[in-house]
């Protein structure tokens, strides 16, 4: 009998399937995006028609929890999987267009004030959650995937982080499951502490991209706030993103030094290799708004693309959050996660409220 | 060229998710620019 031998293929006719594969589930996003859309507007004025005392909910909302209910009960089926988990491309597309309204000047100003508190957030993040591993007795790696996760970028942090430091399967499907159901809990709460403080549209923003860990959470969560407050909350994840590199570089030539973990050959193309382009993107469009490439009328057309790109990524955060798969993983990692982010969303906090008094915000 | 020589190639120019998504943003912004969609409703 002839043995099996596995080849490497070369894949040249796979982009035009995976191309097909993606077209149900993108075509869900859309429409259950633009079902909360035709929910926000609808049944407002209907609850008004009728006299109802009913809340003003952003389309942001209806397209999460439409979401959610659809993996929570039924679940979303194999044929629309591959299209969903392209929200991500999505949110990232969305934020490039979204350079558009952001002028070079304010990005400087605001990207200036965001690195220094980004920074003190990064450090502080890291070591309490390190601190947090260790009391709860957690491995090593699991407390550096997880401490990754709640202080820069959430899931992309732990995939970039597990390669580099070689961290199991296991430990990043606990961190991955508990940075993603405490995304989704920040995402419902940071809004109604928002306006319990009564921030400003600045403050709140700011404070959602420093304490929300996922970019499409915090995305999210700053437009449940306003659209100037998802504005920067953008601009401020985008900043904690572009730290990526330097964080995962970090946390490798610690393991490596420990013997735990490939040794990084040149620092500067790994740090090349993590950043996300993305941002790149985001300040290219926005140098090209600043020097008038584009008129009004067109940068109005690139903020709609943008409001439709992200429209896609809401109904997929809710699509993709299923708690019962979340639940598989384990109390303990949870409960870690859970003490490190509401300190975290705390201290962010009491940092945003410092800077706003120190700047008259 | 071995199987192995040729993944390598191919996986060499393969762009990430990032970067597809940049390039998507930016041709869609220039065409907005020349005109091609003059209004995105919202």
């Amino acid at each position: 009998m002839a043995d099996v031998i596995t080849v490497p293929q070369v894949q040249t006719a796979q982009p035009g399937l995976r191309f097909l594969r993606v077209i149900p589930g993108v075509l869900l996003l859309g429409a259950i995006g633009y079902a909360g859309k035709l929910l926000e507007q609808n049944v407002g004025a209907y609850a008004k028609a009728h006299h109802w005392t009913f809340p003003n909910i952003e389309y942001v909302l209806w397209a999460i929890v439409l979401g959610l209910a659809i993996s929570n009960t039924v679940g979303v089926p194999e044929i629309f999987r591959a299209g969903v988990a392209t929200y991500e491309f999505w949110l990232k597309a969305g934020i490039v267009l979204l350079g558009s309204r952001f002028l070079l000047g304010d990005i400087v100003k605001l990207g200036g004030v965001s690195l220094v508190l980004v920074a003190i957030e990064i450090i502080g993040s890291i070591a309490f959650m390190t601190f947090l591993g260790r009391v709860f007795k957690l491995k090593p790696k699991l407390t550096s995937l997880l401490a990754v996760g709640s202080a820069v970028c959430g899931v992309s942090a732990i995939i970039a982080t597990r390669g580099a430091i070689d961290a199991d399967d296991e430990d990043s499907s606990f961190s991955i499951a508990a940075i993603l159901a405490l995304g989704a809990l920040a995402l419902f709460t940071f809004p109604v502490i928002g306006h319990f403080l009564h921030l400003s549209d600045r403050a709140y923003g700011l404070w959602a991209g420093l304490g929300v860990d996922n970019t499409a959470e915090a995305t999210a969560a700053g437009a449940l706030y306003s659209d100037a407050a998802s504005k920067l909350a953008v601009l401020v994840k985008s900043t904690r993103n572009a730290m990526i590199g330097f964080v995962v570089l970090a946390y490798a030539i610690y393991w490596a030094s420990k013997g735990q973990a490939q040794t990084v050959g040149n620092k500067a193309a790994f740090l090349w290799q993590k950043f996300p382009k993305f941002v790149l993107g985001f300040l290219l469009i926005s140098v090209l708004a600043t020097y008038q490439f584009f008129n009004k009328q067109q940068v109005g057309a690139l903020a709609n693309l943008s409001r439709w790109a992200f429209l896609l990524t809401f109904a997929g955060v809710g699509l993709r959050t299923d708690f019962r798969e979340m639940r598989k993983q384990g109390l303990r990692p949870f409960v870690v996660g859970a003490i490190g982010e509401i300190v975290i969303a705390g201290f962010t906090l009491a940092l945003v409220i410092g800077a706003s008094k120190l700047f008259g915000w | 060229m071995s199987v192995e020589q040729r993944v390598a190639a191919a996986n060499r120019w393969k762009l990430s998710l990032d970067t597809w998504a940049v390039v998507l943003a930016l041709a869609a912004a220039l065409l907005i620019r020349a005109g091609v969609f003059k209004h995105i409703p919202w």
